[in-house]
């Protein structure tokens, strides 16, 4: 019995003992000076490791090591080891977290060597924009996205429009989307995401811009959600969907669906981002009818606008090597690696070099260069919470005006009541 | 029960006895209670802590005491997510039950087309819950899913129609997923619980002139009771739990009418950043399942007799 | 009582295996019960039919291209290790845990029985950063061991009341026989009370092997490295498309990838189950 009971108690510390051990061996993700930490989101994917070995193979002091972390996880990762303080030596984020991360400190400040880049001033505007806070700077941009409507050129023909001669204005949108919705035989005239917010703000809220107005004021201090450009932008999408002019699944879809019904050629406009055109292309399950893209209109004609979206690279504060760190950033900022995004159909930040190794690329890219030049992005550090929630304010605000049975105008009073609250309670 | 006639046995030494045996038992359960202090209750620790601070994921925390669980009961969305889930619960519960009982006895067949049943029915608790969510929602997709295009070609219901737009269809096809998906688990317990109720029993009862349906329920289910509390228990942890089905396949709506609790503990900590308000949230609910699980052993206490 | 029925349970059975077969008080004739397996077998499959017409060559090449940094089949050997591990913790833990409970009684232990049950009773979500930094602080945070005794201790409730119901029919009588012919508490407990707990101890494993080899989220906050992504982290990264969406045929793809090892296990051990609850106590 008592040879039993010791037997065990030393089966349990060997075990306790090469647990510890096994554990002391095997962890350590590199806090040495000569190894950069990079977390980039899937988005990130297609180039990132090819962007790693260019820096690897040009540096000799400081090598590269890349985490690809699911989008919708990124922020939970990231800030749950930060809070552990195991943060990364390099982070790429959404740019709509960047005010948030600077806000509460998790970001370096790099003012000063942002200062001296020959480049400072050659970036996107808006990436720019969402890497300063309060004056300082705490992230670069990255890579670029922009929002841009699409629209099926065979069911255009089939609806008596003009194929080259896409809508100027929303009010045009609206019409041509009624005529191939009167095609009939499930062919619908517009589609788009109804029940994900942050598919909106990328896609719905460059109408609002166009036409003059924002859902945000440029300080991210007043909501502006019961604007009339809002307001507009809203009726125009409810008559759409009282008229059956959209299909059903966009009330309940979060994110893939409209796209996909799109792809099949069972919609007319469609307007999404740049990083759609692979998909399109797609050999194998790709887009099989004629297709183009156009800058989003506003109200009147020749207004056009975009949602820059896309990342924005930065260092967080606790990072064990932010040397090291700070090579990389400008590293893939500049002409070499933005040359390797362009080659893998990832748009360039870099205004200056867009027309010489971006546009060439697709004869659609011209489109979508213009677009990032009048790119717009909301700035605030509740970015997330008022318009990327799916179930937030923003979200709200459009599944009540378009899909609900009360009026636009309430809808968009009682959200501006929600958004102004929460904006108070951050910024107060 | 057992430990009655352990206890009684020994008639020499008794303390002595069981005192060795006690050891014996601590020592055996060490390895448990190493990884649980370290693994769960040290980190509990740390979400009570949290959940008296207000703490936004990246910043430093600030103690505000009870002031979190005092802002849950005015939580108007969280309140209507914790009705929700409670809804959702009592609705999944017998249904799965009433199955598994089904499917056990269909299956308790001693043939080997029964047990090739018998995998066919297990095999979706294979799957991860996710990647379920993901083919029931792709399937119920108004004019791209497979099964509307199915059932529209063979005119049961409109394939243009919008199943996730309306609160019972949505409803509908998570009960129906969930259903699918965790029923072949539970007929596996239930099953395992029949089989080792001997034949003689029922056969005793049936001589004596019971019918079926008396058999079943004044013997086999009394007999059941552990197997019953075990499934029961589970059970309803995993639904008071549900997330992932709902977050995938309707994401909270349509207008947030399916939104759970552990939906907005979620939104809470990792949307609107406010984890220890989350923390505060999750210890309430942490609560609530410990008072109704212990509800439920205690109905279902472990009673042999027959 | 229940205990001594069981007990001559297992010799009834053999005997009614080697008897002619005897009209059983079946509920249902057997065309009825054939029509009602095969369509509820449809109703079944019909999903996992979904899935598998989403798998094509393409997505398959797609999938297992390695050349983004992650591999599926380093993923699916670290999702091995991980799944391996915890299910070997799990089972060990809770099959000498629920023996303690159930037969060597100490104070306290009702204690311990009640905090491995709250354990299934907070949401991951809620644990998951004091949880992190707990792995950090002993050293085992971006390690496989640590994400696999981490899944161990969260199947730890379930393994426990599995086993419950095994040890709880065994009679003491057994338990007695045993000893009598010399053997210590735990040799009893090793050649007789096992062979009878083996459909408890089968349905442990099983379940805490399923539950490991689909976990994302621990598997997901506790990495780092990429080289040590379990499968479902990189089939989630696999499969995402840019910007809010999925691949929904590489998704399937790799989730048909998940599947296949679990289905093998299932099959292997079943047989395992199946003739744990005939033999036994016989022996």
């Amino acid at each position: 019995m008592r040879r039993r009971t010791t037997a065990l108690l030393a089966v349990a510390a060997l075990t306790a003992a090469s647990v510890a051990m096994s554990g002391c061996s095997s962890s350590g993700s590199g806090s040495s000076s000569g190894t950069v930490s990079v977390w980039v989101r899937d988005s990130e994917s297609g180039f990132i490791n090819k962007l790693a070995k260019d820096f690897n193979e040009t540096h000799s002091d400081q090598k590269v090591k890349v985490t690809i972390i699911p989008s919708a996880d990124f922020v939970q990762k990231f800030g749950t080891a930060a809070a552990g303080g195991n943060a990364p030596d390099v982070a790429s984020m959404d740019l709509v977290y960047a005010p948030y991360f600077a806000s509460v400190g998790a970001l370096t400040d790099i003012s000063d060597k942002v200062k001296a880049l020959p480049w400072k001033d050659d970036m996107s505007p808006a990436h720019v924009a969402q890497g300063k806070y309060e004056g300082k700077t705490y992230a670069l941009p990255f890579t670029g996205d922009v929002s841009v409507m699409y629209y099926n050129k065979d069911l255009f023909t089939r609806a008596g429009l003009d194929p080259d001669d896409p809508p100027t204005t929303m009010s045009e949108v609206q019409a041509d989307a009624e005529k191939i919705a009167a095609l009939g035989n499930g062919t619908y005239g517009f589609a788009f995401s109804g029940a994900c917010g942050g598919c909106n703000i990328f896609s719905m809220t460059p109408s609002v811009w166009a036409s003059g107005g924002d859902v945000l004021s440029s300080n991210g201090m007043k909501a502006q959600l019961d604007s009339p450009e809002v307001g507009s932008v809203l009726t125009m999408y409810r008559d759409m969907w009282k008229k059956g002019v959209m299909p059903q699944l966009v009330q309940s879809d979060s994110g893939s669906n409209a796209g996909d019904a799109f792809k099949a050629g069972k919609v007319g406009i469609y307007n999404w981002g740049d990083f759609y055109l692979s998909s399109l292309t797609d050999k194998e399950n790709g887009a099989k009818f004629d297709w183009g893209v156009a800058l989003i209109p506003g109200a009147h004609t020749g207004e056009t606008a975009s949602f820059a979206g896309g990342d924005d690279i930065a260092i967080p504060s606790g990072a064990k090597n932010p040397d090291g760190a700070w090579e990389f950033l400008k590293w893939v900022t500049n002409k070499k690696a933005q040359q390797v995004m362009a080659d893998n159909g990832v748009m360039p930040i870099r205004l200056d070099l867009l027309k010489s190794i971006y546009t060439p690329k697709d004869s659609r890219n011209k489109v979508f260069a213009q677009a990032m030049a009048k790119g717009k992005v909301p700035y605030s550090t509740i970015e997330n919470e008022l318009f990327n929630d799916s179930n937030g304010v923003w979200s709200t605000l459009i599944q009540e005006a378009v899909f609900g049975s009360g009026t636009v105008d309430a809808a968009q009073a009682k959200a501006q009541k929600s958004a102004q609250a929460l904006l108070d309670k951050n910024n107060g | 029960m057992t430990e009655l006639i352990t206890r009684a046995r020994p008639r020499f030494g008794r303390h002595r006895m069981a005192r060795r045996r006690g050891l014996l038992g601590f020592l055996l359960s060490v390895p448990a209670f190493v990884l649980l202090a370290l693994f769960f209750v040290w980190p509990l620790c740390g979400t009570i802590y949290m959940s008296l601070t207000d703490w936004p994921l990246l910043g430093s925390p600030s103690f505000v005491g009870l002031e979190n669980y005092v802002q849950a009961f005015r939580d108007g969305q969280f309140l209507q997510a914790v009705g929700f889930t409670l809804f959702y619960t009592i609705v999944i519960t017998p249904i799965l039950l009433v199955l598994a009982f089904g499917l056990a006895f269909l299956v308790r067949r001693r043939t080997r087309a029964a047990r090739v049943f018998q995998t066919v029915y297990f095999l979706p608790v294979v799957i991860g819950l996710a990647s379920g969510s993901y083919i029931w929602q792709f399937m119920w997709q108004s004019d791209i899913g497979p099964t509307t295009t199915l059932l529209g070609d063979l005119g049961i219901l409109d394939p243009t129609k919008n199943f996730f737009a309306n609160f019972w269809s949505a409803f509908a096809i998570v009960v129906g997923m969930v259903t699918w998906k965790v029923v072949g688990l539970q007929m596996l317990l239930v099953l395992s619980g029949i089989q080792s109720i001997p034949d003689e029993v029922t056969e005793a009862a049936r001589i004596d002139g019971a019918n079926a349906w008396q058999a079943f329920w004044h013997i086999t289910v009394p007999l059941l009771r552990p197997t019953l509390a075990l499934v029961l228990v589970f059970s309803v942890a995993g639904s008071l739990l549900a997330f992932d089905q709902f977050y995938i396949m309707t994401v909270g709506g349509p207008s947030g009418s399916t939104l759970t609790a552990v939906y907005e503990i979620y939104r809470a900590g990792f949307v609107q950043f406010h984890v220890g308000y989350a923390s505060a949230l999750s210890i309430l609910l942490m609560l609530v399942l410990a008072l109704v699980s212990a509800g439920q052993m205690l109905l279902l206490r472990n009673s042999d007799n027959s | 009582m229940t205990a001594t029925i069981t007990a001559t349970s297992t010799i009834t059975d053999q005997i009614h295996r080697e008897m002619p077969k005897r009209r059983r008080t079946h509920v249902l004739p057997r065309a009825a019960w054939w029509v009602v397996c095969i369509c509820l077998a449809v109703l079944f499959l019909y999903p996992i039919g979904v899935m598998l017409s989403q798998v094509t060559p393409g997505n398959v090449a797609k999938v297992t291209d390695a050349s983004r940094g992650i591999s599926v089949l380093q993923s699916l050997g670290n999702s091995a290790f991980v799944s391996c591990l915890a299910t070997a913790v799990t089972v060990v833990a809770s099959t000498l845990a629920r023996y303690a409970f159930a037969k060597l009684p100490y104070r306290g232990s009702r204690v311990g029985f009640f905090v491995t049950l709250i354990t299934f009773m907070v949401p991951f979500q809620a644990i998951i950063t004091p949880l992190y930094i707990v792995l950090r602080q002993i050293g085992l945070q971006n390690n496989l061991v640590g994400v696999a005794l981490v899944l161990a201790t969260f199947n730890l409730p379930l393994g426990i009341f599995l086993m419950r119901n095994s040890f709880a029919t065994i009679p003491t009588s057994l338990e007695e026989a045993a000893q009598l012919d010399g053997a210590s508490t735990l040799g009893a407990m090793w050649r007789v009370m096992l062979p009878v707990a083996a459909p408890g101890l089968v349905s442990t494993a099983l379940l805490s092997f399923f539950a490991a080899w689909n976990d994302f989220f621990a598997a997901l906050i506790l990495i780092t490295d990429q080289h040590l992504y379990t499968l479902p982290v990189s089939i989630g990264i696999l499969s995402a498309q840019p910007n809010f969406g999925i691949n929904f045929g590489l998704m399937q793809t790799g989730v048909m990838i998940t599947v296949i090892p679990c289905v093998i296990v299932y099959l292997v051990l079943q047989r395992y189950y199946v003739a744990g609850l005939l033999g036994g106590a016989l022996k």
